[in-house]
């Protein structure tokens, strides 16, 4: 196995050009290297890009925070420009896998990895956020275009994600994070859920659900944001979400729960989070 | 002697030093000059015939020294005594197969052995053996290998190891005086020891041509065993035991010796073998999973009248200490209760899952799970509070365990109980879809080994020149402070600060044998040697002075490396010139003392009748639980330990103990779980396989009771595997009170708490 | 057998500047332990799921067994000899010890790794940061609380030192 350090994002992007499937991107390298560990890939060159620097950083202008894609989790969960612009995605980084690999994790890598569990990408969702992908040139795409399903996202072999846009919301508007897990660090989500809504008194006006667990990607529940928009939020619509929920999703069994438990779940935190953002 | 100085006082451990400094060297820090690395392949079926090994393709890599399989070993069966000395016979001995010949019994079963000169080459020697497999049916639960037609685990023996039965009184007659009668099924899982610190050895040969092995276990006594596996005499295997990284009973058989013995025996270079944490949990043992089909009998007020139950455990494919467990479960089974009928029957079985053997606790925390259920659900039918109908039913010094064995000595659990209620305090207020509830549990275990395995610890204490004391001990550290307590004892005996001591164990050739650090017996047992060994050598000082002093040697006293005159006229000596002096006397300036425990010997194994252990600890649990009844999530908010622990030889190390171990327990109670899938582990790593973490746990409040009624030295008892013995009834219970379900298998998950609440609502819905 | 190539590797550990030659293959950890001689460092679990490896990067708590060497490269390792000695201890190994947060041991060198990441930021902090800070170390023995009394101590030591050097 070779080993590449490419000292920019360009010269990067040549080298994934140049060694397609037969290169890994390493980033933080939590989920590559326990991947390399059990053999579950067996790249011919590794191309690390780690210590790119200038990609890690998180601006803020008028409108919008910018990511960069080397972003650690540890950076998101302590700035103060994500608690006040994103503090669905401060709550879900600071719960994310533990307080030592939140120091190596970086936000790209989890989005790039596409496990349908993926933590940062529920509140991303709810963000509306957008994935800024380089490859021959720069695309923007909306995050809930960006995964395909389990492990599968629109990045292609010779593309890399250089930022994550998140479009500040609504000062007014509320939001809420919720994760469950098995234990209280350490955990695989069994069921995440993000919302962000923005409310005159009782009417919603806008609402976005992002969901973690519950189906071979995150995703949005859109026919539940759909129910929710432009309606007074009465007890009875927000009974009829909880159960509409559970057909807007597809989840798995595995050993953490059962897809029923999965499905209960997810219309427990959405009864949850809506109690919270209409309090 | 006066009052005491060292003991019972909270001293931190030589050995936290050096592991704070990180100079501890644990088995896989050491190396060798030219040391090859050892790997173990596995098979991957839990049940198949191997038709055929080829391992030429392995061997023909360039760095590979050594490729074996079950043919190159000298004596690849034996029967094994698990490290004790005393044939017992009654199928207490088992089947040690190291490699797997005909057949692999369950997955992860070694199959064969390599030794390369680096890592890497050995994993892809591994990846290079052959091995044509021919899957067979096989069994996966003890209920169904228990019938005629299941097929057998092992050629030519039946699939039922052993049945034992306690029979006290008429059951019959108990059942028909009660007015409530509860009567449940209760499963508890496969659960991993998960030691930080995995399988690790490295084995040479010395310049005598000893095959030598440093091994991280609790039992370097199997060096016997392991000679026995080379036909070699046992003098020419010697095993070094080192600090352990948490053993907690799965370093109790052995892991890593053989392969290790046989490698190093073939290529005569020094190896090493280290499991990974996935080879760790495939391939070691597993606390037994037991059913539990329990029957309880009381009167109105609360009086029990009797207690059946029938126990099977999950052997998995071979003995190991199955019968063992399963007879500690059988004393244990119904709990510390005066019971005026009972009738137990348990049966160990194998079945092609991944073998179970010792684990902190060994068949009590099993068994307390159901009867203290099940006290639980009588305090409801009789209307009494938990801790009353408890109380009106604890046994007392003098009273009998149903198996007849006396309780020699004073049972604390009144004590434990008032104290544990009394730490609960107010109950925390319950918010949103929180339910709070709160629950106690009591438990018996047993420390110390069985009776009949006539077990003995020897200990070497000797004085040196210059007033330093040196002990020589084969006991294994396995972190909960059993070298420190011997040094602790030493000191107070003779008179020394702890740091005058320096204490040498675990070494097969040069201390004497103490025995296994399991069972809780080493404080017992070890600590007893020590203390008269260290008598003895205070006795030679004492006299010697006397006669330089002219004073009466009884009102002389060790203190500060000094032989003072306790009336205070202020006449002494350094004890270094006491010690000069016997030397030119020539006097013994050491003794090696023999412990011995109680020897009985059975009559007979089939029905369980007299004394079975030396003692018991006694204590109870109490737990105040969250639950949110939406997702089913539990959060313990407290847990209050209380023993009984006779006395407190290290403060600090018998709070250690009692706080691990009730985390311990805690999660075995709501996380923990090796699950197999038609004996294929679905929780290969700590990913799956949940322990507590510090985000979890409640802060464990300890309360301790020292009664000084031990049978160990100054009244000790041991308390390392009782600290767990009863949290997850307590838990449960508090679950129970909390949210009015009861979950009557372990792990109590969200999924099992939100399935419980609904068929309640469901059946309430239907009144 | 394919061979890997090795590439040379510099590395700071514990203030003095070694060079090796390693595989891109290999961890932080196993470099540390098995070509520098940093067997203090513990694996438990290789990836991620224990702590028993963690060591400062460039001063910041992280899983040796997941980062390779070669991301390491240039970079400040810090393990727990790092942190003191038995001539010069630090004030988290005296209260380790004395508080009965030593066990088995072998948690205890990336439980104390971690827990000097927590006290470099935050000197003063509460039981809950603390046992957040230490919640990627799994310890098995001890069942944490004697551990989270033994930062909690340490800290306030660090603190009274500080003061008096002021
Ligand atoms: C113990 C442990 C616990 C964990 N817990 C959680 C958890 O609770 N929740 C959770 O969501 N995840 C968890 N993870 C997974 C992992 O930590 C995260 O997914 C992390 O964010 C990955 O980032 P990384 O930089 O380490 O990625 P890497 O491992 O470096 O890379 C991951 C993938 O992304 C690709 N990649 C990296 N950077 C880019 C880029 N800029 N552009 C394109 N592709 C890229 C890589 O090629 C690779 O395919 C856990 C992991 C461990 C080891
Ligand atoms: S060995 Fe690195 S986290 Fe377990
Ligand atoms: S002290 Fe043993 S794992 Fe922590």
């Amino acid at each position: 196995m070779e080993y590449l350090r490419p000292q920019n994002l360009k010269n990067a992007l040549h080298l994934m050009k140049q060694w397609k499937k037969k290169a890994t991107l390493i980033a933080g390298g939590t989920n590559v290297i326990p991947d390399l560990r059990a053999r579950a890939v067996r790249p011919e060159v590794l191309i690390d890009i780690s210590h790119l620097k200038s990609l890690a950083y998180i601006k803020e202008d008028k409108r919008k925070i910018h990511i960069g894609a080397l972003t650690t989790v540890s950076e998101l969960a302590s700035s103060k420009i994500i608690e006040k612009w994103a503090p669905l995605l401060s709550h879900a980084a600071n719960q994310l896998g533990n307080p030592l690999v939140r120091n190596r994790a970086t936000i790209a890598g989890n989005l790039a990895d596409g496990s349908p569990a993926a933590d940062t990408a529920v509140p991303l969702l709810a963000l509306e956020a957008i994935v800024v992908i380089q490859g021959g040139k720069e695309k923007q795409v909306p995050i809930h275009q960006f995964f395909v399903g389990p492990n599968q996202t629109v990045l292609k072999r010779d593309e890399m994600i250089k930022e994550v846009i998140i479009p500040k919301f609504n000062p007014n508007a509320k939001t809420a994070y919720f994760k469950l897990g098995l234990r209280n660090s350490m955990a695989v989500s069994v069921v995440s859920i993000a919302v962000l809504m923005e409310m005159e008194k009782t009417f919603c006006k806008k609402a976005r659900i992002g969901y973690g667990a519950v189906a071979p990607k995150p995703i949005r529940a859109y026919r539940v944001e759909e129910m929710l928009e432009n309606k007074e939020l009465t007890e009875r619509l927000l009974r009829a979400c909880c159960e509409t929920i559970g057909k807007e999703i597809s989840p798995i069994s595995d050993i953490r729960a059962s897809k029923e438990y999965r499905t209960e779940m997810a219309s427990v935190l959405l009864k949850r989070v809506m109690k919270r953002v209409t309090q | 002697m006066s009052e005491l100085k060292i003991i019972g006082k909270p001293i931190p451990r030589h050995d936290a030093w050096e592991k704070a400094f990180g100079l501890t060297c644990y088995a896989a820090d050491f190396t060798l000059p030219g040391m090859l690395y050892g790997k173990v392949l596995r098979s991957n079926h839990p049940s198949a015939r191997i038709l055929s090994v080829n391992t030429s393709r392995a061997e023909r890599l360039k760095g590979v020294k050594a490729v074996l399989t079950a043919k190159d070993v000298p004596r690849n069966e034996s029967v094994t005594r698990f490290g004790q000395t005393h044939a017992v016979g009654g199928g207490f001995e088992g089947l040690y197969r190291v490699l797997a010949d005909r057949k692999v019994h369950f997955m992860g079963e070694a199959v064969a052995l390599v030794a390369a000169e680096t890592e890497e080459i050995a994993k892809r020697a591994l990846e290079l053996i052959q091995v044509e497999y021919e899957p067979l049916p096989g069994v996966f639960d003890p209920i169904e290998a228990m019938k005629p037609d299941a097929p057998l685990v092992q050629e030519g023996r039946s699939n039922i190891i052993t049945h034992y039965e306690v029979v006290k009184g008429d059951v019959e007659k108990g059942f028909s005086e009660a007015d409530v009668v509860v009567e449940n099924t209760y499963r508890v899982p496969f659960v991993d020891h998960a030691y930080l610190e995995p399988e690790s050895g490295m084995a040479w040969i010395d310049e005598d041509g000893v095959i030598t092995i440093r091994v991280s276990t609790q039992v370097i006594e199997h060096f016997r065993g392991i000679a026995d596996v080379l036909n070699l005499p046992h003098n020419r295997v010697r095993v070094i035991g080192t600090y352990v990284g948490g053993g907690f009973g799965g370093k109790e058989d052995i892991t890593v010796e053989a392969f290790l013995a046989l490698l190093t025996y073939k290529t005569g270079r020094p190896v090493k073998l280290t499991y990974t944490r996935e080879e760790s949990i495939l391939s070691h043992s597993k606390r037994h999973p037991y059913v539990m089909i329990y029957k309880t009998g009381a009167k109105k007020d609360g009086r029990l009248t009797a207690l059946q139950a029938k126990l099977v455990s999950d052997a998995g494919a071979y003995v190991y200490l199955s019968p063992w467990v399963l007879l500690y479960s059988m004393v244990n089974a119904a709990g510390p209760y005066r019971i005026p009928h009972v009738k137990v029957d348990g049966y160990t079985v194998l079945t092609n899952n991944t073998f179970t053997s010792a684990n902190r606790g060994f068949g009590a925390p099993q068994v307390c799970f159901a009867y203290e259920s099940q006290m639980d659900e009588l305090a409801r039918r009789t209307g009494l509070e938990p801790e009353k109908i408890r109380m009106m039913n604890y046994l007392e010094k003098g009273e009998a365990l149903a198996t007849g064995q006396v309780l020699e000595r004073h049972v604390a659990l009144k004590e434990t109980t008032e104290k544990v209620i009394e730490a609960l305090e107010e109950r925390t207020s319950p918010s949103g879809q929180m339910r709070i509830g709160r629950g106690i549990a009591s438990g018996m275990t047993s420390y110390g080994r069985m009776v009949f395995l006539h077990d003995t610890s020897r200990s070497h204490v000797s004085i040196e020149m210059d007033g330093s004391v040196t002990i020589r001990a084969g006991i294994q550290d396995i972190g909960g402070g059993q070298a420190s307590s011997l040094c602790q004892i030493t000191a107070e005996i003779l008179g020394v600060p702890i740091e005058d001591i320096k204490i040498y164990i675990a070494d097969t050739a040069l201390t004497p044998f103490a025995g296994t650090t399991t069972a809780t017996r080493q404080l017992y047992m070890s600590g007893n040697a020590t203390l008269m060994a260290a008598r003895e050598v205070r006795k030679i000082l004492v006299h010697k002075a006397a006669g330089m002093l002219g004073i009466d040697p009884e009102s002389l006293d060790l203190v500060d490396r000094e032989v003072i005159d306790k009336e205070g006229t202020g006449k002494g000596l350094p004890l270094k010139e006491v010690v000069r002096a016997c030397a030119s006397d020539g006097l013994p300036l050491y003794h090696v003392a023999l412990f011995k425990a109680p020897f009985r010997n059975v009559a007979q194994f089939e029905r369980i009748e007299g004394q079975v252990f030396p003692d018991f600890t006694f204590g109870t649990h109490g737990a105040e639980v969250a639950v949110d009844e939406e997702t089913g999530r539990i959060q313990v908010l407290k847990l209050i330990s209380s023993f009984d622990v006779g006395r407190a030889i290290n403060r600090l190390s018998v709070e250690g103990q009692i706080e691990g171990g009730a985390i311990y327990g805690m999660g075995y109670s709501l996380t923990e779980e090796v699950i197999l899938n038609q004996g294929i582990t679905m929780t290969p790593s700590f990913s799956e396989y949940l322990l507590p973490t510090s985000m979890d746990v409640p802060d464990v409040e300890t309360i301790l009771i020292e009664s000084g009624d031990g049978v160990g030295p100054f009244g000790a008892k041991g308390v390392g595997e009782p600290s767990v013995c009863s949290v997850a009834p307590a838990i449960s219970n508090a679950v129970y009170d909390a949210i009015g379900v009861r979950i009557y298998d372990l792990p109590l998950t969200p999924e099992k708490i939100v399935r419980a609440l609904q068929s309640k609502v469901k059946a309430e819905g239907y009144l | 057998m394919k061979v890997s190539k090795t590439y040379p590797l510099k590395l700071n550990v514990n203030g003095e500047w070694k060079k090796t030659e390693v595989t891109p293959r290999e961890t932080l950890l196993h470099v540390l332990r098995e070509r520098l001689g940093h067997t203090e460092l513990k694996e438990g679990c290789g990836k991620g799921d224990c702590g028993a490896c963690a060591v400062l990067l460039n001063g910041k708590p992280v899983n040796a067994c997941l980062t390779l060497a070669l991301q390491a490269d240039g970079k400040n390792v810090v393990t727990l000899k790092g942190i003191g000695t038995p001539d010069k201890p630090h004030p988290l190994q005296e209260s380790f010890v004395k508080k009965g947060a030593i066990q088995c041991g072998f948690c205890s060198a990336g439980m104390i790794i971690s827990a000097k990441g927590l006290l470099d930021e935050n000197p003063k902090p509460s039981r809950e940061e603390i046992r957040k800070a230490i919640s990627g170390n799994l310890c098995r023995c001890t069942g944490y609380k004697k551990i989270v009394e033994a930062i909690e101590e340490a800290g306030q030591n660090i603190k009274k030192s500080v003061g008096r050097s002021q």
